[in-house]
């Protein structure tokens, strides 16, 4: 298991939390019990033994906590004092609260009654630590339930996509992989049949999913032939080199920037290029500087 | 094995099973593993008490016997060792257990195992039913986040340095009031100590890593912090006039309002959009190029012609 190995501190709060699980969890066999504290069994067992030597002062078969586990099944007794399940630490209640900030709209059906749930349980854990966490949703889960069923399975689905590159809602029969993030946004990958090439979509841009009759093969990667575009940014680096999605390093002393930028999409380089007509300039190719020309001209000519 | 894990459990049992004050030297005579000199096993003692108060076991400190004012007990109170969100029942443990769930992987992930540790350890089985077929979760690897949220919690300044617009590195000390996930990014809400009034910052621009500074609970947080306002768009200074191409500009459309006054011309919709930060209002505008034509203010639309003018010049 490739862990950082657990200091001391946090073993004997591993320790503390063991009992409790134990003593609702009679009986546990050690697989099972290892597996809830993500522990090999081994790990598992010396944590035990560590714990068969804890108890009350004094310190005798009387006050010592009190294991059995020889035969891969785990019970506990006299253990009372431990047996409270223990406080939730700050930072597990911050976790929590902005989990079910984020859990509120992912039901797969309107549930009133969960919601209402969420919103006490958020109310007891902001009583606590006060109003200092909050995650928005962006998603409207309740595309991800089709989504996840698509996936496993193997259907299409029929999207209507609104796509910030094209400026334009379209409907798309895709082929779905798998969900992940992208700079911050959940994202599908899948292949689309309407581009003939594999595809991000941003789950919060999908205005509607459906499942769709239709199943496809997973369609084999293929490499995709790119676009490279030179730049040389002058102002607002940061920003600038955001906005071509870089991650932007500390630069000393630096007063302009080259940088070599790639995309499948030559409408996203270029509408960035626009956006950013007063820190960037596009250096190559030729014809990306022949398009931004072009549109630099139609659009002054409106204000004429 | 470790002697150290041993002592701090043994501390706790001892300080939770107590009903009475206990003294440093009761625990040094009694506690399994505080051994060495007088001076050590203070040490150790006083290491113990902030490891413990890390795990947010809280140790009470008093005197139990009014005639030795000066030897002071501690005690672990029960109330203030258990779990706190009181009676739970099935439904309310999976939505608890599924907010946590959400981290899995992501830079919490440790926390939020601890957390279901405990969640499961109650004892009482989780509501299945609900549970829908994707969960939602969390991804997060920005190793500040952590970092923040246990500076908000303890309360205490953290500094670090902070990507600039000319990627320079400023120095900045923060007392820290809140974590925002918004727009597909982190922002971290507080005081800062420099500059003397709220900021937010984007986690991702936060060049290495942030530290902890001063003391824990060096701060309140204010009472009346409403993140919701701190985001919100009530700043929105200006407000311009525009027309958007028939059927383009999707992403506009969903913040505007159509403007009344205007001249009504074909093919064209004219629309009032309230903006805050002028440079950003002018790359959004651009990003639709010959899809937007802003009409007002005056300023904002010489603004966007001087930029066309100069890209014509540029790469004409």
């Amino acid at each position: 298991m490739a862990r950082a190995q657990a200091t001391p501190v946090e073993r004997a709060a591993r320790l503390l939390d063991l009992v409790p699980f134990i003593s609702t969890h009679q009986g546990i066999s050690v697989k099972d019990l290892a597996r809830e504290f993500e522990l090999t069994e081994n790990e598992l067992l010396t944590d035990l033994n560590t714990l068969w030597m804890c108890g009350l002062p004094g310190y005798t078969p009387l006050e010592l906590i009190d294991l059995e586990f020889e035969s891969g099944y785990v019970s506990i007794r006299n253990a009372e004092i431990l047996q409270r399940v223990r406080l939730l630490t700050k930072q597990e209640l911050v976790i929590i609260l902005l989990g079910l900030d984020i859990l509120k709209e992912s039901f797969d059906k309107p549930r009133p009654d969960l919601n209402n749930s969420v919103d006490s349980l958020v109310a007891k854990i902001k009583a606590i630590v006060g109003n200092i966490a909050m995650a928005a949703p962006i998603v409207d889960s309740s595309q991800r339930a089709i989504i996840a069923q698509a996936i496993q399975s193997r259907r299409d689905l029929e999207i209507s996509y609104h796509s910030t590159i094209k400026d334009a809602v379209t409907e798309r029969r895709i082929t779905p992989i798998d969900i992940s993030v992208d700079l911050g946004f959940e994202v599908l990958n899948a292949y689309c049949h309407s581009a003939c090439a594999f595809r991000t979509f941003r789950l919060d841009n999908m205005k509607s999913v459906e499942l769709s009759e239709l199943t496809s093969a997973t369609p084999v990667e293929t490499r995709q032939d790119g676009f490279e575009w030179q730049l040389r940014i002058t102002e607002r680096l940061r920003t600038s080199l955001e906005r071509f999605r870089q991650t932007p390093n500390v630069r000393e002393g630096a007063k302009e920037i080259s940088v070599s930028v790639n995309s499948f999409s030559q409408d996203w380089l270029l509408r960035s290029a626009m956006s950013t007509l007063g820190s960037v300039e596009v250096l190559g190719p030729p014809q990306a500087r022949s398009s931004l020309a072009k549109a630099c001209e139609s659009t002054l000519e409106l204000y004429k | 094995m470790s002697r150290k894990t041993e002592r701090l459990v043994n501390l706790t049992i001892a300080l939770l099973a107590t009903k009475r004050y206990i003294t440093k030297s009761e625990i040094f005579r009694t506690v399994d593993g505080y051994e060495g000199s007088d001076e050590s096993k203070e040490r150790m003692f006083e290491r113990d008490k902030d490891d413990l108060r890390n795990l947010g076991i809280d140790i009470e400190v008093g005197t139990f016997d009014p005639l030795f004012e000066d030897e002071s007990g501690y005690r672990i109170k029960p109330e203030n060792y258990q779990f706190q969100l009181g009676e739970v029942n099935a439904q309310e443990i999976a939505l608890l257990s599924m907010a946590a769930q959400a981290w899995r992987g992501a830079t919490l992930g440790a926390s939020a195992l601890s957390a279901l540790n405990k969640l499961h350890a109650i004892g009482i089985e989780s509501d299945t039913e609900i549970l829908p077929d994707l969960a939602p979760s969390i991804v997060s690897e920005d190793k500040n986040l952590p970092i923040a949220i246990a500076a908000i919690t303890s309360r205490t300044a953290i500094s670090f340095q902070y990507l600039n617009e000319d990627l320079l590195a400023e120095n900045r000390v923060l007392e820290p009031y809140a974590v925002v996930a918004r727009y597909g990014h982190w922002y971290l809400v507080g005081n800062d100590l420099d500059r003397k009034s709220q900021r937010n910052f984007r986690l991702d621009r936060i060049s290495g890593e942030a530290k902890l500074q001063g003391r824990a609970g060096g701060y309140e947080i204010p009472k009346e912090l409403d993140i919701d306002t701190v985001f919100g768009v009530e700043k929105s200074a200006e407000t311009a006039s525009l027309l958007l191409r028939d059927g383009r500009a999707l992403n506009l459309r969903t913040r505007c309002n159509p403007d009344t006054n205007a001249q009504q011309i074909d093919g064209w919709q004219a629309v009032k959009i309230a903006f805050k930060d002028r440079e950003r209002f002018i790359e959004e505008i651009l990003w639709y190029g010959s899809d937007v034509i802003i009409i007002e203010p005056s300023s904002l639309r010489s603004q966007i012609i001087d930029l066309l003018t100069k890209g014509v010049s540029q790469y004409g």
